[in-house]
């Protein structure tokens, strides 16, 4: 079994302690939810993962390469900050909002960082973003800019961008948070369809169904702490902590 | 030093011509320009007409262009004003124009909620205008307003150019005739230091007035 | 009326000239002015803090001080200290240098108002600073304030009647001397008309490149 993230995380906005001394493994082909109330640092945890914001203590590391140590530990940063860089290029992420480049088409977006980044040719970018873009179900849809487009639309194409790149490791920060709610269910059927390939990815969602039916495991976030990590069965039927039993009926 | 000194009070009695004109204008202005943008929101046709030629005409040609016809062209009429008369007709005119468009798209921005709104509690025309939608318009067109402000107090400098003793001319006057460079710098420091206290006292004014935005 | 037509016909190539002087000190002032606030936008955003404090005294000195008193000091005052300028050359540095601190405010506020995942959404699929920058923000920012840009373009129109103050033959300086030789407020009208012309059309074009540039909104 593939080690893909393991990392430990101390982190604090100000005075505030987000994370405290969060420690989590990841396994390839593992499909983690992670769950829990505002505020308890799940979406910062997930953005620590790709650098979008910096840890105070801890460290981060990803397919067997340190990217990241912080504070008073042992682990330290072995490899080249161009390994590094490489590294986190193996990530790919989606955003509650979006964030799709408003002034490009969908094809413009799920182009571009191929070309920037990977530095190949437009036309094999031109192919590998229609690809793509038939894969979330958008392939009629690749001229239109991000201003004509729905918000499941929008979220498909960002999935599509961000699978242009060919990460190992997807990052999904409550991807369906920010929709209507007829719109949700297009954009789980495509998470649903990267969990079928066996991608491995951490998702931050309120969706309780969807986290049952395709996670490998959940993991409950309350106030920068894990308070349990299992397997979705387990997890509804049976939390252990009393806070997460309230919050599932809150949920539910 | 001592030279900073000597010319310091000819600057100070520029700066004084510079802040009379310049305090005459706005006082003028906002009331001016108000009854205009409402001429033109909701007057007769033939009053819209007038006003647009006139916005179109003022904002639409250079301020030293009007302030040379006004004050060298108007004799031609036979009208002959004092300079200062001149010059402030001519700076109101022109800002006014400026500050009727701004207020006329503050008013066009109100939402027509508010005209119904006040229509079915029974409110005259009048009364919609000046109890909801002019108090509401004053402080959306605030900002607007007030980078107006800030620039025809940098545009007061024009009047140097017919003559009037302003701190600009006044400036230009020591330089020539001293032939040292210092009063400019003084004059510099002088047009800093007024329209960073008037940034400093909009923004304050600003923000008292966005409170309930 | 035809001793008027005549007389316009008389007087108009004169201020037509002045009028190629004036167009020539707007090109030259854009062509520097609109390269010079991006690129000092930039670096109000992203420099060193060093760059940042010498473009904010930058900004505040050019935005806060009168165009003419810029101009009388480019063109009485340099002299003073031993440095002699081409009229035009001093011309257009000092309006180069007002326009672009102008502009770049623009730009920056147009820079700063992009929102932030843009840059989240382009580090997470591996982009450099600079490429987010070049392929991503500007761009954005570029469409963002073009309304703005284009009325300091119109404005600038205006602005160029300065010149007439400092003794150059531009088109209201031409249009003033025929007034007072001739004691006569026609060339004035015909400049009235004149500007008026050229800010409108100006005016309309760049409606027509707004349009063309917000079809993505």
């Amino acid at each position: 079994m593939t080690m893909m993230i393991r990392m430990y995380i101390h982190k604090y906005f100000g005075s505030l302690h987000v994370l405290k001394g969060v420690s989590l493994e990841v396994t390839k082909g593992e499909i983690v939810a992670i769950i829990g109330p505002s505020g308890s640092g799940k979406s910062t945890l997930l953005r620590c993962m790709n650098q979008l914001e910096r840890i105070d203590q801890g460290f981060i590391e990803i397919e067997g390469i340190v990217v990241e140590a912080a504070g008073d530990i042992d682990v330290k940063i072995t490899a080249t900050s161009q390994e590094v860089r490489a590294t986190y290029r193996k990530m790919g992420m989606v955003f509650q909002s979006f964030n799709l480049f408003p002034h490009m088409t969908a094809l413009g977006n799920v182009m571009e960082a191929p070309i920037s980044v990977n530095k190949v040719t437009k036309a094999a970018a031109v192919q590998i973003a229609e690809k793509q873009l038939a894969k979330v179900g958008l392939l009629d849809k690749k001229d239109a800019f991000p201003s004509k487009l729905s918000g499941g639309q929008k979220q498909r194409v960002a999935i599509a961008r961000a699978l242009a790149m060919n990460p190992d490791i997807m990052l999904f920060d409550e991807p369906t948070s920010a929709l209507d709610p007829e719109l949700v269910g297009e954009v789980l059927s495509v998470i649903k369809k990267l969990a079928q390939e066996h991608m491995t990815m951490l998702i931050v969602t309120h969706e309780m169904g969807f986290a049952k039916e395709i996670a490998d495991r959940v993991i409950f976030m309350d106030e920068g702490e894990i308070l349990e990590d299992s397997v979705p069965k387990e997890f509804f039927e049976n939390p252990r902590h009393p806070r997460i039993k309230t919050f599932l009926e809150k949920m539910l | 030093m001592e030279y900073v000194l000597t010319i310091l009070p000819i600057l100070m009695k520029g700066l004084k011509l510079s802040l009379t004109v310049y305090v005459i204008v706005i006082s003028l202005v906002f009331p001016l320009a108000t009854l205009a943008a409402i001429g033109k929101v909701s007057g007769p046709r033939v009053l819209k007409r007038i006003l647009f030629l006139y916005t179109w005409i003022w904002r639409g040609t250079p301020l030293l262009l009007q302030l040379f016809f006004i004050y060298f062209g108007l004799p031609y009429f036979d009208i002959n004003l004092s300079p200062l008369v001149s010059v402030i007709i001519a700076f109101v005119l022109n800002v006014g124009a400026y500050e009727t468009e701004i207020i006329r798209a503050g008013i066009e921005s109100i939402d027509k909620g508010q005209y119904e709104a006040a229509k079915a509690l029974g409110m005259t025309n009048v009364q919609t205008m000046r109890r909801i939608i002019i108090p509401q318009t004053i402080r959306r067109v605030l900002p607007a307003t007030c980078s107006e402000a800030l620039l025809t107090f940098k545009d007061t400098a024009l009047v140097a150019a017919i003559g009037m003793g302003d701190l600009l001319r006044s400036a230009k006057e020591v330089v020539t005739t001293d032939f040292r460079i210092t009063a400019f710098f003084i004059a510099f420091i002088i047009y800093l230091f007024i329209s960073s206290i008037l940034v400093l006292v909009f923004s304050r004014l600003e923000r008292k007035y966005s409170i309930y935005e | 009326m035809m001793d008027h037509m005549e007389y316009i016909l008389n007087i108009l190539p004169f201020i037509l000239s002045g009028l190629k002087l004036t167009a020539k000190i707007y090109v030259a002032t854009l062509v520097i002015a609109l390269p010079l606030g991006l690129l000092a936008a930039i670096g109000k955003v992203s420099g060193s803090q060093f760059i940042k404090k010498v473009l904010f005294l930058y900004t505040w000195i050019w935005r806060g001080t009168p165009l003419l008193l810029q101009l009388f000091f480019m063109f009485y005052g340099l002299p003073v200290i031993g440095i002699r300028l081409s009229p035009f050359a001093a011309a257009t540095i000092t309006y180069a240098l007002n326009y672009g601190a102008y502009l770049t405010e623009i730009f920056r506020g147009g820079i700063e108002s992009i929102d932030k995942g843009q840059y989240e959404a382009a580090k997470a699929l591996g982009m450099s600073y600079a490429q987010t920058m070049r392929r991503i923000i500007i761009p954005q920012t570029v469409r963002r304030v073009l309304p703005t840009t284009c009325s300091e373009a119109v404005n600038l129109v205006k602005d160029t009647a300065l010149l007439a103050v400092l003794g150059m033959p531009d088109l209201l300086r031409i249009a003033t001397q025929i007034f007072t030789r001739d004691f006569n407020i026609t060339p004035f009208v015909v400049a009235f008309v004149l500007y008026l012309i050229i800010s409108s059309v100006l005016v309309k074009l760049f409606g027509k490149l707004e349009k063309m540039y917000s079809i993505y909104e």
